[in-house]
């Protein structure tokens, strides 16, 4: 295969594909002055490494690539190399126009048929996990060559199959992330790293297939792996997680009922005073007078 | 009709057992809570969430058996683990997290402490081993580390007397958790003042000390109404998992019995009407009652090591299968002779504890040969876990004299261990399959309370279900009393290479590496 560019807007080949943005494939067979200068682009970019060894900085992190490695940059952050220089050898890549929410989560466009919690699933486990470099992944060069073909030959329903090709690098992206980061053998060691995770957001409304997709597991397998671990359903335990901190956030004088309800992640303070009173016998206001801080 | 239950705040969550009168189980169900690792050697839970998920399962078990059954709760007993510290302000507010028994942040004072006439002293007359799990050296490290946190600090409370203040408005602490504090003086059972200077507290910052079946107050309106109980509920301020653990056995005083638990650490203990005196301090000695002593010795490596083994050479033919992955592995290792062909595992990945008490000490394989083969680690695994277990056996041997032996917890009980417990001591092996032993220790001290049984003796001596026995085999027995012999020597001839290689991992390995995980 040659080297090519298609760029969105210039090229014809991506006239039905808003959302691939870039797609092309580049051999580097000499080293020259600014040829890789620093990008930061608006969608979320995919490189699959075919020859050579490339030292890439990702959000100013270095990042060694070897053939078969991937790099995954989010929409927003900086790819860069020492000296703005490439060196010698081939990559592969692909750019996707993604949604990118007010909480700084990703969502694949209306061009996916992923259902919308899955599509919710994957938008968070790649804004979660920040793992920029996944190695020994060739599936992505293959999928990216797939989308290339079907762009230049155009056979009947080509443009079904593209978005489909599209649809399976995200999952496939999104599986290598949470098997990447996660022991496939040490469940409680997974369930800690998910604890982390819902705490670090408490405020999002979680859902199991999001909560399954952190640990790399199906929905069925995980609710029966956590209810077998923790006693509890993944809700459950969450629900415990909330209850907790927001006793915490009711000792202090500084923060009203309302903001803990939503900062803990109820939907509003009415569902946040019944969830608390049936298990700790108080509403959140009763509980606050008793307890609060002198300070 | 009248039913007990039974609150067990254990290391990786909480577990609630419901027995009728005579014993029997009517229902159990247990709720995780996590422990945070936010530093190397801290190991910390949040008491709000413990509380929480207490509340929660004790919700949900009365909600499934007790309402809509013929059943009324007569008392709820409290087991906790030893060793925790939260500090609370003058309202009962947990300030910070509580540090639970595995944190090892004071190591340096439980040195410095260890290695002076104070702590030999205090060793004596607390019965707790001077060692970084202990309350008395975590509350010095506060002093000296977390100034602000010390200064605002009402009161030193454990895990367990918090949950117990949440629901009762008391602070009460009984003898058992007390005497693994290094504060109480199991002689005369009050605070040690030289502990209390040490530690630079007073007696009014430490709960009152209560023996195990002490009522712990009422329970608050709120909880009677929420959880559904009626205001005569008995709140029994119970024991600590390693002392009923061994009342649970049926194991009484002056009896030629130890209790030996492995889960994912374990211990061996006794129980007797004198402590155990050490000049080497390797052994605890806690109150159960004002004559009964629960002494022995523990250690950090039990089942965590073979889960540890099985996810590095287990098969998992799917997702997080431990279960099948052990089973197979154990399958395995009952195809190689014992003695493993002459293959030595040292067991010491998370440091030890009893008996010799090093940080430092580290794993091998020792004696690997060319026709060693996979299988043959498998079974130096597991083997090298139990000689530990009997090293510790070994040394309170020299003051007890032991005939049986009780196994419980999760891996002791696994038949091919019970076994290997049988021949490497060369005694009878009692189990009880499905048995909780923890739970049923706590079900003793609520029946013996409400007079069902004259003592705890009396109800420790009415197991309700024949023990299963596992006798020693003799050939066995002399294979694997050879290979510990060099077990024994390798422990203590490394100690030089230990250091050394720990000072060595200290220095090379990246910080966030040494975080440990909560199976210390």
């Amino acid at each position: 295969m040659n080297q090519f560019v298609l760029q969105y807007g210039k090229s014809a080949e991506l006239l039905l594909f808003p959302h691939i943005l870039e797609l092309g494939m580049k051999k580097n067979g000499s080293i020259q002055a600014n040829s890789f200068p620093a990008t930061v682009a608006e969608g979320l970019r995919i490189y699959h490494i075919i020859e050579g060894r490339f030292e890439w900085y990702i959000n100013h992190q270095p990042h060694v690539f070897y053939p078969g490695d991937v790099a995954l940059i989010m929409p927003g952050i900086q790819l860069s190399s020492d000296n703005s220089v490439l060196t010698i050898g081939s990559f592969i890549w692909i750019q996707l126009a993604v949604q990118k929410l007010d909480n700084g989560h990703v969502l694949p466009g209306k061009w996916s048929r992923l259902s919308d919690s899955e599509a919710t699933a994957i938008g968070k486990i790649l804004f979660v996990n920040n793992l920029p470099a996944l190695s020994r992944f060739n599936e992505v060069c293959s999928i990216i060559k797939c989308i290339y073909t079907e762009l230049v030959e155009m056979e009947v329903a080509y443009q079904t199959r593209i978005n489909q090709h599209i649809d399976e690098l995200l999952i496939q992206v999104t599986r290598k992330i949470t098997r990447q980061t996660h022991s496939t053998r040490d469940f409680p060691q997974a369930f800690t790293n998910l604890e982390m995770a819902l705490r670090q957001d408490l405020s999002h409304q979680w859902t199991v297939e999001e909560m399954a997709g952190l640990v790399g597991m199906g929905t069925t397998l995980f609710t029966e792996k956590v209810k077998s671990f923790s006693g509890f359903s993944p809700i459950n335990y969450l629900i415990n997680i909330r209850i907790s901190e927001a006793i915490k956030l009711l000792k202090r004088a500084d923060i009203s009922v309302t903001n803990i309800a939503l900062d803990t992640g109820f939907y509003s303070s009415q569902h946040f005073s019944t969830t608390f009173k049936k298990l700790t016998g108080y509403r959140p206001s009763e509980f606050r007078k008793n307890h609060l801080r002198n300070i | 009709m009248d039913c007990i239950i039974t609150v067990e705040l254990g290391t990786y969550g909480i577990r609630v057992f419901i027995y009728d009168l005579s014993g029997r189980v009517i229902g159990s169900m247990k709720g995780h809570y996590p422990t945070f690792h936010t530093q190397p050697d801290y190991s910390e839970q949040d008491p709000e969430q413990i509380f929480i998920t207490t509340l929660y399962v004790l919700k949900n078990i009365l909600n499934e058996y007790i309402h809509p059954g013929k059943y009324k709760v007569a008392s709820i007993c409290f087991c906790g683990s030893m060793h925790s510290v939260l500090p609370v302000d003058a309202k009962g507010n947990p300030l910070g997290n509580a540090i639970t028994w595995a944190d090892n942040r004071a190591k340096k004072e439980a040195q410095e402490l260890r290695n002076s006439p104070l702590g030999k002293k205090l060793y004596r007359e607390t019965g707790t081993p001077i060692h970084p799990m202990s309350p008395l050296v975590k509350i010095a490290w506060i002093r000296d580390h977390d100034k602000e946190r010390f200064r605002s600090a009402s009161k030193f409370l454990s895990i367990k007397s918090y949950i117990i203040h949440q629901l009762t408005g008391e602070y009460m602490i009984d003898y058992s958790i007390a005497s693994a504090t290094g504060l109480l003086n199991i002689h005369t059972v009050s605070w040690e003042g030289d502990a209390l200077q040490y530690a630079g507290i007073t007696a009014d910052q430490l709960a009152v000390v209560a023996p195990v079946l002490s009522k712990a107050g009422k329970l608050k309106k709120a909880y009677q109404q929420s959880l559904g109980l009626q205001a005569d509920t008995k709140i029994l301020i119970g024991s600590s998992d390693g002392c009923l653990a061994t009342l649970g056995d049926g194991i009484i005083k002056g009896e030629a019995k130890a209790c030996i638990t492995i889960e994912d650490s374990g211990a061996v203990r006794v129980m007797g009407t004198s402590v155990l005196k050490d000049e080497q301090m390797r052994f605890f000695n806690y109150l159960l009652t004002n004559d009964y002593y629960i002494s022995g010795g523990p250690t950090n490596n039990g089942g965590n090591i073979f889960e540890w083994f099985t996810r590095q050479f287990g098969e998992f033919a799917s997702q997080f299968d431990m279960e099948d992955s052990m089973q197979q592995l154990l399958e395995e290792a009952a195809n190689v002779p014992a003695g493993s062909d002459g293959l030595v595992f040292l067991p010491y990945l998370l440091g030890e504890r009893a008996p010799i008490w090093n940080a430092n000490a580290r794993g091998a394989y020792f004696g690997l040969n060319i026709k060693h083969e996979r299988k043959h680690f498998i079974r130096a695994t597991i083997e090298g876990i139990l000689y530990e277990i009997y090293s510790i056996g070994k040394t309170l041997e020299e003051q007890r004299s032991i005939e049986n032996l009780s196994v419980n917890g999760s891996f002791g009980t696994i038949p091919f261990c019970s076994q290997l417990i049988a021949d490497i001591f060369n005694k009878p092996v009692q189990v009880r399959p499905e048995f909780h032993s923890i739970s049923f220790g706590a079900y003793i001290l609520s029946a013996t309370e409400m007079g069902i049984y004259t003592s705890l003796d009396d109800a420790a001596t009415k197991p309700i279900d024949p023990p299963d026995v596992f006798k020693p085999n003799k050939q066995h027995h002399g294979i694997y009393a050879d290979y510990f012999r060099i077990f024994e020597r390798l422990s203590a001839k490394l100690s030089d290479e230990f250091e050394a290689i720990a000072n060595l991992q200290q220095k090379y390995t990246h910080p966030d590496k040494l975080l440990m995980n909560d199976k210390l």
